[in-house]
């Protein structure tokens, strides 16, 4: 090959650029893959006055402290989040932190299929911590509740996916200028006789103002749903401990719905027909047609003095509180006790009303393009200052341990004076969950029954049930697949360095948790296949 | 890639072989092209290390691009690494869980650390991966595993999953107690102590499954405790399971320091309410016992 002076003027100087372009990669290039800017998008439905401007302000102070990321909020209205949720994450389109909750119908398996287990880094202490009471506390042990909801709601008992921001409870929100009018006094109701009470004064007021009359209860589907899980929960919570085989005084959806299609509890039991019971004399006092409207019908229909009382959960209390132009209480709603006509005799004692479950959970998504910074807005979100910010920006209470809650809602906080066992018996799963709405008019129609209902369930129940039960395991087996991998790879990075041992360590969690999630698995097969129906 | 200049262009030729960029001739161009695309390339070649990482956090789609860069695609690390990737790399679908078994069997020969993480990989295909899990093949291969390499850490994890499948999935021994004498047995094969604990775990749950007096159950949790370092939610609940199984049992010296236990370890949980309310039975038991002496 022979060069002219062209050529190699032009190879000097393509070397030049490349010697030049070389040394300016190494050297000049900045910043580096590392340190470049990225932007994590966290989505979630709470558009409630109050949330938004809680993680908007936990976004702000972590910007201020990692300049490199951006925080993006998305808010997603509740009623097409299942579609965004179910689009957005087979498209590969889902934003990297995203709220999930198992009671939304038809996206059981999308902890399995799209979210990251979080549970080694739980294991570890919140580093977010540091220099406060909660310094060293593996990150787990700092929220009020040990993340235990979030263990029921996970497809693999071995494993923790999401999370949480804020403690729920359900109260019953009182309009106090209302109450006094329709009693004479502004004292509230102390029992569940008190109730009743009531219920009979507001009858007496409808027909001595002549307006329309005011009902004792915000009506809607939602308002409706949560308060007859909260009254069935309670009156089957003796029935809680006699499923309660292995005695860990929780109770699995799984169990449940195996227990169902084993024989050891149906629709027709006596404690589960008197909750019935209580909760079609409940519906009476919420306006007609109420199971056709939503949440907000029934915020609007309190906020303009038609109702007296609103049963919702925390959730809505700051949109309460801001909207309201009389003045709210927030009560607890007054149990049913052990002389009550209709469910005493099935009352085991006080049950939990929310207090010391933490809710709003926040999920990994397994695409995310940034877990490292995901995870560390995670770790930030959920620290004592995370928490701090989203309590006082929210008006919510706060899941993490030790956050100051401000005094206008210290009221929405339970003590731990009341059994907590399990779910209510209404959302043991998506299918059951199905059937049960949409039988309930049922029970609670002009023309429904305790009888008329239980009898439709009895019909569609086994079939439902059996099929809740065959995709939790599916699920399961779906995150324990992704497992066996990932042991091999951690023992395969394991060491004597650090990180190393670091390895070491989550290959042993991770074949203790495989194994207990895999043993669960093979008992659930076991229950499909002895309880199948004969061909 | 601003030097589109030159005869080359000019004659309208060399695009395909990088020669746009000068007016070298054509051979010169091609050479110094493909070294360019090289250099970058052999640079960036990936290690096994990465390749493992990006499997350890569930990236197996990227772990499968970077080990189809390397150079040794025979290498059996290699070779396990792919395989490792495949039973996570979405849509799996049997045909492809079959070629990652030929490449398992590839590496299975022989007797190091590699051999025995395939082997053992291979028998999880059966167990669980699988559309139709094949449980007897697994428990055979695991059985295979556990006779040719008894000390491997593998072998004896996959004792584990044989008493598993013993307990639960087999169909023989069929009755509940003849299942769990024979993965007691195991037992003594396993040499590790934690999966000593996870098997005795499993004992105790299985026997609650399969309805057992609770005192040979309580003892395998007992065990399972006493070894210590169960898992995340696990460890919450064997406390707690403990507790309240002594107290069905009458054995109540036992349920109360477990249920004191409890409370000083988890005294934000939901259950502690369930707890104190039973240590009240406890307590109340405790004085008709005194009351009904003599």
């Amino acid at each position: 090959m022979n060069f002219g002076r062209r050529e190699k003027i032009g190879l000097g100087f393509f070397l030049l650029c490349y010697l030049t372009a070389v040394y300016w990669v190494w050297t000049r290039s900045s910043p580096l893959i590392r340190e470049r800017p990225v932007t994590i998008r966290i989505a979630h439905w709470q558009i409630e006055a109050g949330p938004p401007d809680g993680i908007d302000a936990i976004i702000r102070r972590y910007e201020a402290l990692h300049p490199r990321v951006k925080v993006e909020q998305q808010l997603i209205p509740g009623i097409v989040y299942k579609q965004w949720l179910r689009s957005n994450l087979a498209g590969g389109t889902g934003a990297d932190i995203i709220e999930w909750g198992p009671w939304i119908e038809g996206v059981r398996d999308v902890p399995a299929r799209y979210f990251e287990p979080i549970t080694a880094a739980l294991a570890l202490p919140n580093p977010y911590n540091g220099g406060t009471p909660l310094e060293g506390v593996p990150w787990q042990q700092t929220f009020k509740d040990g993340l235990g909801g979030q263990r029921t709601d996970s497809p693999d008992p071995g494993e923790i996916f999401g999370v949480t921001l804020c403690e729920v409870s359900v109260r019953l929100f009182c309009n106090r200028e209302l109450l006094r009018e329709v009693t004479g006094s502004t004292r509230i109701p102390q029992t569940f006789d008190d109730m009743r009470r009531i219920f009979g004064q507001l009858d007496a007021y409808n027909l001595r103002s002549g307006r329309q009359p005011v009902m004792a209860l915000a009506g809607a589907k939602d308002n409706n749903e949560w308060l007859q899980e909260y009254l069935l929960m309670g009156v089957t919570m003796g029935l809680n401990f006699t499923l309660d085989d292995p005695g860990s005084l929780f109770l699995a959806n799984r169990q449940i719905l195996a227990a169902y299609l084993e024989g050891r509890w149906n629709f027709r039991r006596p404690e589960v027909k008197a909750g019935f019971e209580l909760m079609r004399e409940i519906g009476r006092h919420m306006k007609p047609g109420f199971q056709q409207l939503s949440r907000d019908e029934a915020t609007r229909e309190f906020m303009h003095g038609d109702a007296l009382f609103i049963f919702t959960g925390t959730w809505d209390a700051t949109s309460l509180r801001r909207l309201a132009s009389f003045t709210i209480d927030a009560l607890r709603f007054p149990q049913p006790t052990k002389d009550d006509p209709v469910v005493g005799r099935y009352t085991i004692g006080r049950f939990a009303d929310g207090g010391g479950v933490t809710a709003m959970a926040m999920h990994l998504n397994k695409a995310s393009p940034h877990k490292a910074e995901t995870l560390d807005f995670m770790r930030f979100m959920t620290s004592m200052q995370g928490s701090q910010l989203f309590t006082d920006g929210s008006g919510w209470l706060p899941a993490t341990l030790g956050v100051k809650i401000p005094p206008e809602i210290v009221s929405f906080l339970s003590p731990q004076d009341g059994y907590a066992l399990c779910q209510p018996y209404s959302i043991i799963g998506s299918n059951a969950t199905m059937q049960f709405s949409r039988n309930m008019h049922l029970l609670t129609g002009e023309h429904g029954s305790v009888d008329k209902f239980t009898a439709a369930l009895d019909e569609v129940m086994p079939e439902a049930v059996r099929s809740d039960l065959q995709s939790e395991l599916r699920s399961l087996l779906m995150t324990i697949r992704t497992q066996d991998g990932r042991t091999i790879a951690h023992a395969q990075l394991s060491g004597a360095a650090v990180a190393g041992r670091n390895h070491a360590v989550l290959r042993e969690v991770m074949e203790c948790g495989e194994t207990i999630s895999e043993a669960t698995a093979l008992q659930m097969r076991c229950q499909l296949e002895q309880t199948a129906p004969t061909k | 890639m601003i030097l589109a200049t030159g005869n080359t262009c000019r004659r309208g030729a060399g695009f395909h072989h990088g020669a746009v960029l000068f007016s070298f001739p054509p051979p010169f161009c091609r050479t110094a092209a493909w070294w360019l695309l090289l250099l970058p390339a052999a640079a960036a070649e990936p290690g096994l290390t990465s390749v493992w990482q990006d499997i350890a956090e569930s990236r197996s789609h990227l772990a499968l691009v970077q080990l189809d860069r390397l150079a040794d695609q025979n290498d059996r690390g290699a070779q396990l690494a792919r395989a490792a990737a495949m039973l996570d790399d979405q849509p799996v679908t049997d045909t492809g869980l079959r070629e990652a078994e030929a490449l398992l069997v590839a590496v299975a020969g022989g007797t190091d650390e590699l051999a025995a993480q395939a082997t053992y990989l291979q028998t999880r295909l059966y167990q669980m991966h699988f559309a139709q899990p094949d449980f007897p093949k697994a428990a055979e291969l695991l059985r295979a595993l556990a006779a040719r390499l008894p000390q491997s850490h593998w072998a004896q994890l996959g004792l584990v999953k044989l008493g598993l499948l013993q307990l639960y999935a087999l169909p023989e021994p069929s009755g509940p107690a003849a299942r769990l004498a024979v993965t007691e047995a195991l037992l003594a094969r396993i040499t590790e102590k934690s999966l000593q604990r996870d098997l005795h775990l499993q004992l105790g749950l299985a026997g609650v499954f399969w309805k057992q007096p609770l005192a040979g159950v309580l003892e395998h949790l007992l065990a399972a405790d006493r070894i210590g370092g169960v898992a995340g939610q696990a460890s919450e609940d064997l406390i707690a399971q403990i507790a309240e199984l002594s107290f069905r049992d009458g054995q109540d010296a036992q349920a109360r320091q477990y249920y004191e236990r409890y409370l000083r370890e988890y005294p934000t949980s939901g259950r502690c309410f369930t707890v104190r309310v039973r240590l009240q039975m406890l307590d109340e038991r405790a004085a008709a016992a005194k009351g009904a002496r003599p």
